[in-house]
């Protein structure tokens, strides 16, 4: 009896919680469609701001540059994460522990260290070469470095997974390193590659801290543009562009949860 | 080709040179990188915490410790408290954000555990994408529901809470419930991965000898998931300590924390090594946090490291 009462309570928690969760997301959506100005009360359906948006050239501008700095930035991470990660699976042996700290650097400093790093940083090179004027340039450099960890730490936790006895038997089928890489290891990681390059590219359309320090003036990404159309003053067209990347983030998580999925990972010490 | 007498077991690249060149090669762009872009300006930024204030705000020679003392609050009007404050603010802040995280994570992370194996994915996945979005729309979420007007301000209007005609931000609490907001999926993994972990026959043997509900939580459960609550404690206090967007949005002028500290010194005030010098304190706090996160994920032997 008493048993029951406990769960009962635990299951309303996660109702609760859940309204918490989802409430500020669905206000925005819901007044996307409002028909009105006002935000504190709902007057009927419209499309009215969704077409007003895609009139305005800032907003298309930004939506080009947000979407050019998460592909660029999550295709070369995911490069050079991968390779990483591939390279501390490959020498675990070796003492590299102490290379987790550069791993660990970009996940543990605060968004406003990092980006304020970035800026003087980019500023001082700026102003002594000429070089690395901020723009998207600089803000692809600067995502890239907090990409680059997660990709690394994905690779390497799928890799560990993977029976080391097969890169043996590469070894005895006489692969050369890059027949194993081609044959072997990317088809392998491919699901690995795949996610990580989904996350990088959420973790780029996501900031806004790091982008807004390191972003020249022609360089708007989309939170940018809502940060400063915000701070002007709320026009419903915000809901209606923050209700497009609530659903491009919910679209990419049913893409990788039904990626996961379909891939279970195997564990072959398990079997 | 390379060679007609087939090299073995130097697994996969041959030779010392092959394999020195191999680890560089693969080690080396990432690492490189990561230093180059990273690393280096950050020690940049922590020395120009040493250096004077220029005329623009900009650093300059000779090195000094002038900005730490501008940070304690002496400046050239006297001693005032402001920024002091400010790291108070910050603090007390992070402190209430991660107590409220932690209750409400605590039950939420155990009613997951203990639903069929099958759903409890998709149910951490539930939990984890409202922080997926950005969190400048999140933050603006709540102005919409916080504001003057907005059900819930009248709400607590008419509870005389506030005064009517205003909103419930910006101020301290909307901060606070911003940061507990962004912050508890943080805390529900590692907690959630404690509560899989938990063996439940110590908990069968309280309940066995008769231990009182509250004893058994106590002595049998909370032990148990303690690591997660570090874990959690640790990925929760300190980004929160360090965050920018949720109290300039949801605090305005009155509710500053120490990121936006930071940032105001790099743009309208202008003052580089001061800016540098509170960057340095957030900083250490962020290492002294992580040291404790590596000491705690050595001694209480968890073979998964939670890192998100």
């Amino acid at each position: 009896m008493r048993r029951t009462t406990f769960n009962n309570g635990l299951r309303a928690w996660w109702y609760i919680v859940l309204l918490f969760l989802y409430g500020p997301l669905a206000i925005v959506v819901l007044f996307s469609f409002n028909s009105t100005r006002t935000y504190s009360s709902f007057k009927g359906f419209s499309l009215e701001w969704y077409a007003k948006l895609f009139a305005n050239e800032t907003i298309v501008n930004a939506i080009y540059n947000s979407m050019s700095l998460a592909i660029v930035s999550s295709t070369l991470a995911t490069m050079l994460g991968a390779i990483l990660g591939y390279g501390m699976y490959r020498y675990r042996h070796l003492n590299l522990g102490w290379l987790i700290w550069f791993i660990y650097l970009p996940l543990v400093m605060p968004d406003i260290v990092y980006g304020i790093s970035q800026m003087t940083f980019f500023v001082t090179i700026n102003e002594a070469t000429g070089l690395l004027e901020p723009g998207l340039l600089t803000m692809i450099i600067a995502h890239i470095s907090f990409q680059i960890p997660f990709v690394a730490l994905l690779v390497y936790s799928r890799l560990l997974q993977l029976d080391p006895l097969l890169f043996e038997a590469t070894q005895d089928l006489y692969a050369t390193p890059w027949q194993r890489a081609w044959y072997f290891i990317i088809p392998t990681l491919q699901a690995a590659l795949i996610s990580s390059f989904f996350l990088s590219f959420t973790l780029s359309i996501d900031d806004f801290v790091i982008s807004f320090f390191t972003a020249g003036p022609e360089s708007t990404t989309l939170p940018i543009f809502i940060w400063s159309a915000i701070k002007k003053g709320i026009t419903p067209e915000i809901n209606a562009i923050s209700t497009l990347m609530i659903g491009a983030v919910f679209t990419a998580a049913a893409i990788s949860y039904a990626i996961q999925r379909a891939k279970p990972v195997s564990k072959p010490s398990q079997q | 080709m390379s060679s007609v007498i087939p090299r073995r077991k130097t697994f996969g690249v041959p030779g010392y040179w092959g394999r020195t060149t191999h680890l560089l090669g693969t080690i080396a762009p990432g690492i490189l990188w990561i230093v180059f872009f990273l690393v280096l300006p950050s020690f940049y930024l922590m020395s120009i915490a040493f250096m004077s204030n220029g005329p623009y705000g900009l650093p300059q020679m000779p090195l000094t410790l002038q900005s730490f003392q501008e940070l304690a609050g002496f400046g050239f009007l006297g001693w005032s408290p402001g920024n002091l404050y400010t790291l108070a603010r910050s603090l007390w802040q992070t402190l209430i954000a991660t107590g409220l995280v932690i209750m409400i994570a605590y039950p939420l992370a155990y009613f997951i555990s203990t639903q069929p194996s099958g759903r409890r994915p998709l149910m951490l996945l539930i939990v984890v994408v409202p922080s997926w979005t950005n969190q400048v729309i999140r933050a603006f979420g709540w102005m919409n529901i916080l504001a003057p007007e907005a059900p819930l301000s009248n709400l607590a209007a008419s509870a005389n809470l506030i005064p009517s005609e205003m909103g419930l931000f910006p101020s301290n609490f909307a901060v606070v419930l911003g940061l507990v907001y962004n912050f508890l999926p943080f805390m529900v993994l590692p907690l959630y991965a404690s509560f899989e972990r938990l063996d439940t026959e110590i908990v069968q043997a309280a309940h066995d000898l008769y231990a009182k509900p509250v004893n058994v939580f106590r002595h049998a459960i909370l032990p148990q998931t303690l690591p997660g609550l570090m874990a959690g404690t640790v990925l929760v206090s300190i980004p929160a300590f360090g965050m920018y967007v949720i109290p300039e949005l949801l605090g305005g002028g009155k509710s500053m924390m120490i990121g936006n500290l930071v940032a105001r010194q790099f743009a309208a005030a202008s003052n580089w090594p001061l800016g540098a010098a509170a960057a340095l304190i957030m900083i250490l706090a962020t290492l002294g946090g992580l040291l404790v996160l590596r000491r705690l994920g050595r001694r209480l032997g968890g073979g998964k490291e939670v890192v998100l």
